[in-house]
């Protein structure tokens, strides 16, 4: 050790007594203290390329897979974007997975201190240990989010940007954009696709031949229905193929009735949906991050934390937020995920990896009920129960 | 240095300034097992304090409890006359500490890891990262991780951690551990350096030998209890020491002391005797035993006054202790 006692001032200042220097008894972290801690997480090589594949590797992969498949072969595959694909990425990868991987990083922000033994270094410096666990929110959310939102804003370009020029509505390629009036139009020339491959009901306003019309439209098979019955001369009922104004009249029909749904399959997300998804996603994300650094700092150890972090979004959730059991309801309403899913755009489908459809808003009818406003109750319990028992936690623990 | 020291409690107006660390009747328990049993102690400012014990003894509890890693369950404390830990912020501010093995975040370097303690503390200390690692003789290695440093480097570390918030008193527990003999003569010299700056210096050691070269003052403990405490030479001075005569026909020699108004112990080895004599005995004794067994015809070889290392007198004082359980 070399004698350059210079550097180190010779006569140490003294701290007047009953006097707290820099705060430093306060729980509010400061600047450096953030900035440090965002980067000791950002070093962990191994946790940062876990995040960045499952945020942006995972979505950008499969897209430009999608996208390098469609222009070889543009019959054979499909259009790289469009709102079903934006579904399924966000809805199914960035919602699950982007908790996941968030929860990994709070429980090791939470742990890490403790098990590499710089815990108690940090308390001698004599700084509040609440301010070193608040320190850590910043610092955590500092790196998901901006991550999840590169992911997603990947995302977002390739499904506007390479969206399909047509829509799949009920297995037909339509126009995207119609009016009711264009569809219909539309429909009279395809008559024969829509007859056979659009939804329909037959109710109390529709023509009576309607359900003749379309079992006697051969469908992919040979012949088809029996024919529509007519009234012949003298009265009696004979039974005729339906002519082609009469298969126009029935697809345009079908098209009418099945025009609220078709607006809702929407040819690419729209920017107001986007926005909504991408705020929905980061609060899936700080409420995995939050969690998990409550629990992380509760047990002290990260390794656990993530199982249960894992069995919770991956097992419980889904469980709990389709499952009907009586008596339990409300313990069902009280989970985060669910709470969460409670207030997905609506025009998402795919939460939980149940099927949305033609029309979308299908994933939140299939999970138990709950009022949006209970939904962000639960959310707000969950954050500050689990950040106050993990700073209760860091505050009473022997360091 | 003069150094004065008393195991009664001290008044707190007068102490304010002169203790760097005084507790009174501190106590920690675990369970049934008390680890630091009602201690009385009192570490005067600028000066290198020895706390001295054999395993298990309760050294690193009360290092714990006087940093707050750990609360106590009884008893009050005061570093640097802050009051802790009604006060331990401001306490704190100017204490740097080594608590068992320092250990750091391995995938960082040296100076990110002392970054990350630098903003813990004020701004200054920020600046102080390179001057520390300079004289801990770490600056080569500060932007290796610290996953790749020796045992040793480590402890280096950890010393550089501690001087980063400009401490007025260090605490460190075995900081000698895993250092080579040149890494132990430059923290020997590098705690002297300390202490010459008007720091204060607690050094936590069950290396007698290396105390008794660093520092100026010990307090010894015992399953949880302060049992000495005190300059070393004033410790010394209160203890038995030995002359040793190597002569000729040692048994004899051996009788001819027992039959004078010498006392003390003696002890017959086969070149000689060892006297054991009680501590305020004149040296004139020493003068003495020689003319008795000159006397006597005894041939005298050689004859040294062994003063009690600090090692001797620990094993007396707490073998003492043990015997009289």
């Amino acid at each position: 050790m070399t004698d350059t006692s210079v550097v180190i001032p010779s006569v140490p200042t003294p701290i007047p007594l009953g006097h707290s220097p820099d705060r430093r008894g306060s729980w509010v972290p400061n600047g450096g203290m953030i900035a440090t801690r965002f980067m000791e997480l950002r070093k962990r090589r191994g946790l940062m390329v876990a995040l960045i594949f499952v945020t942006i590797g995972i979505p950008t992969v499969f897209l430009a897979i999608r996208l390098l498949a469609h222009a070889i072969a543009p019959k054979s595959y499909g259009p790289a974007g469009g709102s079903d694909i934006f579904n399924a990425l966000v809805a199914g990868v960035l919602y699950v997975f982007g908790f996941i991987v968030a929860a990994t990083l709070g429980c090791t922000a939470g742990s890490v201190d403790l098990t590499e033994g710089m815990f108690r270094h940090l308390v001698v410096t004599g700084r509040s240990r609440l301010a070193l666990y608040f320190a850590r929110i910043p610092a955590g959310l500092g790196i998901v989010v901006p991550l999840v939102a590169i992911g997603f804003t990947i995302v977002c370009a390739v499904c506007v940007f390479a969206a399909p020029t047509q829509i799949s509505y009920g297995g037909v390629n339509v126009p995207a954009g119609l009016s009711e009036a264009g569809l219909s139009h539309w429909a009279a020339d395809n008559a024969n696709e829509v007859v056979c491959d659009f939804p329909f009901r037959i109710g109390p306003n529709s023509n009576g031949n309607l359900g003749n019309v379309v079992q006697a439209v051969p469908c992919g098979g040979p012949g088809g229905g029996p024919g529509v019955v007519q009234k012949g001369p003298g009265g009696s009922s004979v039974t005729t193929a339906p002519t082609p104004a009469m298969i126009r009249a029935a697809a345009v029909q079908i098209a009418r009735q099945d025009y609220p749904g078709y607006t809702k399959v929407f040819l690419s997300p729209s920017v107001g949906l986007m926005v909504r998804t991408g705020l929905w996603i980061e609060l899936e994300v700080a409420v995995g991050f939050i969690v998990g650094l409550g629990l992380g700092s509760l047990l002290g150890q990260r390794t656990v934390a993530v199982i249960l972090m894992i069995v919770l979004e991956i097992v419980l959730t889904p469980i709990l937020s389709r499952a009907n059991i009586p008596h339990m309801i409300n313990l069902q309403r009280s989970v985060v995920g669910l709470a969460v899913a409670h207030l997905e755009p609506s025009s998402l489908g795919f939460v939980f990896g149940g099927g949305g459809g033609p029309g979308g808003n299908q994933g939140t009818s299939q999970l138990v009920p709950e009022s949006r406003t209970a939904a962000v109750f639960v959310i707000i319990a969950w954050m500050v129960g689990w950040t106050a028992l993990g700073a209760w936690r860091m505050a009473k623990r022997d360091a | 240095m003069s150094i004065s020291m008393t195991t009664e409690r001290a008044d707190h107006r007068d102490s304010e300034g002169q203790w760097a660390v005084e507790t009174h009747g501190l106590t920690k328990r675990f369970g049934e097992n008390v680890a630091v049993n009602s201690v009385e102690l009192l570490v005067p400012r600028g000066c290198a304090f020895g706390y001295l014990g054999p395993n298990g003894a309760g050294k690193t509890t009360l290092i714990r409890v006087l940093l707050g890693l750990t609360h106590a369950d009884a008893g009050t404390m005061k570093l640097l006359g802050h009051s802790v830990p009604r006060h331990r912020a401001a306490a704190l501010a100017r204490v740097g500490a080594i608590v068992d093995e320092p250990r750091f975040h391995g995938h960082l370097t040296g100076r990110q890891n002392l970054q990350i303690l630098a903003a813990a503390r004020e701004p200054e200390a920020k600046q102080r990262i390179g001057p520390s690692l300079e004289r801990v003789g770490m600056l080569h290695r500060a932007d290796d991780k610290v996953s790749k440093y020796s045992m040793g480097m480590r402890q280096r570390l950890g010393v550089a951690a501690c001087l980063i918030g400009d401490p007025q008193l260090l605490i460190l527990d075995e900081p000698m551990n895993g250092l080579d003999p040149a890494g132990m003569q430059d923290m020997r010299d590098m705690i002297l350096s300390l202490v010459a700056e008007g720091r204060t210096v607690v050094l936590s050691s069950h290396l007698l030998d290396e105390v008794e070269r660093t520092c100026d003052a010990v307090a010894i403990v015992d399953r949880g209890n302060v049992i000495r405490q005190g300059a070393i030479t004033d410790l010394l001075a209160g203890s038995s020491f030995v002359a040793e005569v190597e002569c000729s026909e040692p048994s004899r020699a051996g009788e001819l002391i027992k039959g004078t108004a010498i006392g003390g112990r003696v002890e017959i080895g086969p070149l000689g005797l060892g006297i054991t004599l009680p501590a305020g005995t004149d040296r004139d004794v020493i003068a003495e035993v020689n003319r008795v067994l000159v006397g006597g015809g005894i041939s005298v070889y050689r004859l040294q006054e062994v003063q009690t290392s600090l090692e001797s007198w620990f094993l007396q004082v707490t073998s003492r202790l043990g015997a009289s359980e």
